[in-house]
């Protein structure tokens, strides 16, 4: 019986303790604060619960506003995107965006994407790396099936050297592609300047030759691969297709 | 009636003043002693010049000249002149006495101090220094090599740091018997490799008198540059190129020239090549490109403003050195806080052989938030050349707090334009997770099983068609399922003797089975041999032969029971199983 209260007793405090880490409890807090006007304190907040590895739509929507509140359209237009990765947020988010992009003073050039790096990012959201993985695995299945069928005679399966040729390309084909995605995903990172003026220089140093000036809101693409080995540095793809170093600090990766 | 006694007082002032100011005047006298040049040789002839200046100099006396070792005193070359002149508002003169003397003896000698009386005041001048050359150490080949006259570079280090001030004088050397009367300065002039700065240079330059390779040349100090270098290296100041109109007295001698012997030379100073030295790394500070003698501060205005109102965080640098190539320091400043490109202010001097002055970056500052706002304290480090380290210095943080003004509207969510609510309630949460497929440990086990159902496909296929195709192979399969069934059939046998016909038939099958052998004609002596080949000597062999001859032998034995070839049923189903081992 002791025993039993005991156990009670911890699963009570374990729970309450619980409820005071939750996301959802200073999530709520956070939007009395920002409700009241306290933007800065309502973003510490947010913050917080980013940094404890929680995320949602509508945290990053609310991040967002309360950005936009306190003048940085930077930022605002970083949290925007990031809530337009969630359904639930994604078509307010997208009008947000609109607002903060109408909202700079300066913008970039965006030169369109080429069709192959649009179906990478395609497959990175659906069916994403381990999607498109389990898709080859699956043809890959079916292949090792057809071979054993044919060798123990199970089922009579009409062109059945064609049928399992075709199911192992495929699958050593989509396997590829995925790993592929998946390469392209980590070396490559979207990201939003958030500082107001930016030098695009053509070495990662100081005194380097300018190759351009990016302003708030800029849109950008983070080299990884080259960028590694140069601290506080990243090799960068403008929206206008011109390369450069910038500093990493006044920076957001998506 | 005229009243005097106004006057009378008038006068007394004025005389009283008339005192004071003679007294003034009197402490304002200066004496000094110069001699034309202080390396002379044997022979030459040489001046001492003896100036007397003040305002007023009501009572001057001839100084008396003493025995100058080294030198004889020619009585009859002694001069006198005055010069009269202004100097900051207030009259000067000056009376000067000259002495000319003949160099007699090659050694160092000085000058002794000269005494003078000045408005009944004795006054003695300072000693000087000079050196009686001996002329038959003049190396004639080169005294004859160098030009008439020529320009140079002459920096005032060779090995600096990078940002450190180099003084560069351009100076002219020219013979004694070459008259300059002007000179120009050709444009085009690069120090690549340095920020220049041009200092500033008397309006009429002055010369000098020195004995190069034995030969006497007048310098005069043309320009004066100030020059940091901005990268490390050897780096290489080209040539100066000048325009000067000049005289020349040697060439002068014709009676038709009527002093009209002048000519123009453009000349070229030799490059420069100065050592510059990388700075070392600053600890734990910033370096923000000072090289000098300098200070910094870092002050706000104002400490508290209403949100939206501007504040300029100052800061100020101001010292000697490389005033323009300073730059901000960075600072750490709250995110919310909107932040405009900083103003910059410089005031350089060029004065005293160094470029000084100030500089002076204003940071503009927003809050957009009330609140109070903090900016950290930064460290700074500023190269001392002079000591040839970096002096640190900690600008102070800097607090200010931003309220909100209570006659401004307040601004609410519903005034902006952005025309979204935040989301309240609950929220689906997620957590982050970016991890590489290859990091994955599903992805390992999914591979995994394919692989492994491959491998055990494929042997059981094999073993599946060796079973089929080899028909040795199957019989040596399905040997001991078979003599166990015949040993099962036994054992259900009505007849003793039948039982113990199928238990040789299921030990015989058994060994044919397994050793491929004929199903029949194979004789018991034939199976117990090779039985015995494949396991030499052991007792399965004597075991075997044993049963198979009981076997054989039962039609004649006379008492035969049940429970015997029960028995040997067991014997035989062991012996089987023993024999599966060996073969």
């Amino acid at each position: 019986m002791r025993f039993l209260v005991l156990a009670i007793t911890f699963l009570w405090i374990g729970e309450i303790v619980h409820a005071q880490t939750s996301p959802q409890i200073k999530f709520d807090e956070a939007n009395v604060l920002l409700e009241e006007g306290s933007y800065q304190q309502s973003m510490e907040l947010y913050r917080r619960i980013e940094q404890q590895g929680a995320m949602s739509g509508p945290l990053f929507l609310n991040m967002g506003i309360a950005a936009v509140q306190m003048d940085s359209m930077g930022l605002g237009k970083y949290y925007f995107k990031k809530a337009a990765n969630f359904e639930t947020v994604q078509q307010r988010a997208h009008i947000a965006l609109d607002f903060v992009n109408s909202q700079f003073s300066r913008q970039s050039a965006m030169l369109p994407k080429l069709p192959w790096d649009r179906a990478v990012d395609m497959l990175k959201v659906t069916p994403g790396t381990f999607g498109l993985f389990v898709t080859g695995y699956l043809f890959l299945c079916l292949a090792l099936l057809f071979l054993i069928f044919k060798w123990f005679n199970i089922v009579n399966i009409p062109k059945h050297t064609n049928s399992t040729i075709a199911c192992f390309t495929l699958s050593v084909l989509i396997i590829s592609l995925a790993y592929y995605v998946d390469y392209v995903d980590r070396r490559y990172d979207e990201a939003v300047l958030i500082d107001e003026e930016v030098v695009v220089s053509e070495n990662p140093q100081e005194n380097a030759t300018l190759i351009s000036m990016a302003y708030e809101g800029y849109e950008v693409t983070i080299d990884h691969k080259i960028s590694s080995g140069n601290n506080n540095w990243f090799y960068i793809r403008l929206g206008n297709g011109q390369y450069g170093w910038i500093k990493s600090k006044g920076i957001k990766i998506l | 009636m005229i009243k005097t006694g106004k006057i009378f007082i008038a006068i007394g002032v004025f005389l009283l003043i008339a005192a004071f100011n003679h007294q003034l005047i009197a402490q304002d006298v200066t004496v000094e002693a110069t001699l034309t040049e202080t390396n002379i040789f044997e022979g030459e002839s040489i001046q001492l010049d003896i100036a007397v200046t003040g305002s007023s100099l009501s009572s001057l006396e001839r100084p008396q000249i003493p025995d100058i070792p080294g030198l004889r005193f020619l009585p009859n070359q002694t001069f006198t002149g005055s010069n009269y002149s202004y100097k900051n508002g207030k009259p000067s003169l000056t009376q000067t006495f000259g002495f000319r003397f003949i160099a007699q003896k090659p050694g160092n000698y000085s000058v002794p101090p000269v005494k003078i009386s000045v408005n009944n005041k004795e006054y003695t001048t300072k000693a000087i220094s000079f050196k009686v050359l001996d002329p038959k150490t003049i190396d004639k080949g080169n005294a004859e090599r160098v030009p008439d006259i020529y320009v140079r570079l002459e920096p005032t280090i060779s090995n600096p740091v990078v940002g450190q001030q180099v003084i560069i004088d351009v100076v002219l050397y020219f013979k004694n018997d070459i008259e300059v009367s002007n000179y120009q300065t050709v444009p085009g002039w690069k120090a690549e490799g340095f920020w220049k700065e041009e200092l500033n240079n008397p309006a009429q330059a002055r010369s000098t008198s020195t004995i190069i390779n034995g030969t006497r040349f007048k310098r005069a100090r043309l320009l004066q540059y100030a020059l940091f270098p901005t990268k490390a290296g050897k780096l290489t100041l080209s040539p100066y190129n000048l325009s000067v109109r000049i005289r020349n007295g040697r060439n002068n001698r014709s009676v038709f020239s009527f002093g009209f012997n002048q000519e123009n030379k453009e000349l070229q100073s030799l490059p420069v090549t100065i050592n510059v030295n990388r700075l070392p790394e600053a600890q734990n500070a910033e370096y923000f490109g000072a090289v000098g003698n300098f200070t910094i501060k870092r002050s706000i205005k104002p400490e508290s403003a209403y949100v939206g109102e501007s504040v300029e965080i100052i800061t100020e640098i101001s010292g000697s050195g490389n005033v323009p190539l300073l730059n901000k320091p960075e600072y750490e400043f709250p995110e919310s806080l909107e932040l405009y490109n900083p103003q910059e202010n410089t005031t350089i001097t060029r004065n005293n052989r160094q470029i000084a002055g100030n500089r002076v970056f204003t940071d503009i500052v927003i809050a957009r938030n009330s609140g109070t706002y903090t900016i950290p304290e930064k460290r700074v480090a500023i190269y001392n050349p002079a000591k040839n380290t970096f002096d640190y210095s900690t600008l102070p943080s800097i607090v200010f707090k931003a309220d909100l003004d209570p006659n401004a509207v307040v601004t609410s969510l519903e005034d902006m334009r952005l025309d979204i609510d935040p989301v309240i309630g609950l929220a689906n949460w997620k957590t982050i997770q970016k991890e590489s497929l290859s990091s994955k440990k599903s992805i390992w086990v999914m591979i995994l099983v394919p692989f492994l159902l491959f491998i055990g496909a494929y042997g059981y296929k094999n073993y599946y068609d060796k079973l089929n195709n080899d028909s040795g192979f199957a019989r040596s399969n399905k040997a001991k399922q078979k003599a166990h069934s015949t040993l099962d059939e036994a054992q259900r046998a009505l007849d003793i003797k039948e039982g113990y016909h199928l238990v040789q038939k299921a030990v015989s099958q058994f060994i044919t089975d397994k050793l491929n052998l004929p199903e029949a004609g194979v004789s018991s002596g034939k199976l117990v041999k090779e039985v015995d080949q494949k396991s030499p000597g052991s007792s399965l062999t004597s075991e075997l032969k044993l049963i198979l001859d009981k076997c054989e032998t039962i039609a004649f034995a006379p008492n035969v029971t049940q429970k015997g070839l029960e028995n040997d049923i067991s014997r035989a189903k062991e012996l089987i199983k023993e024999l599966g081992k060996i073969l």
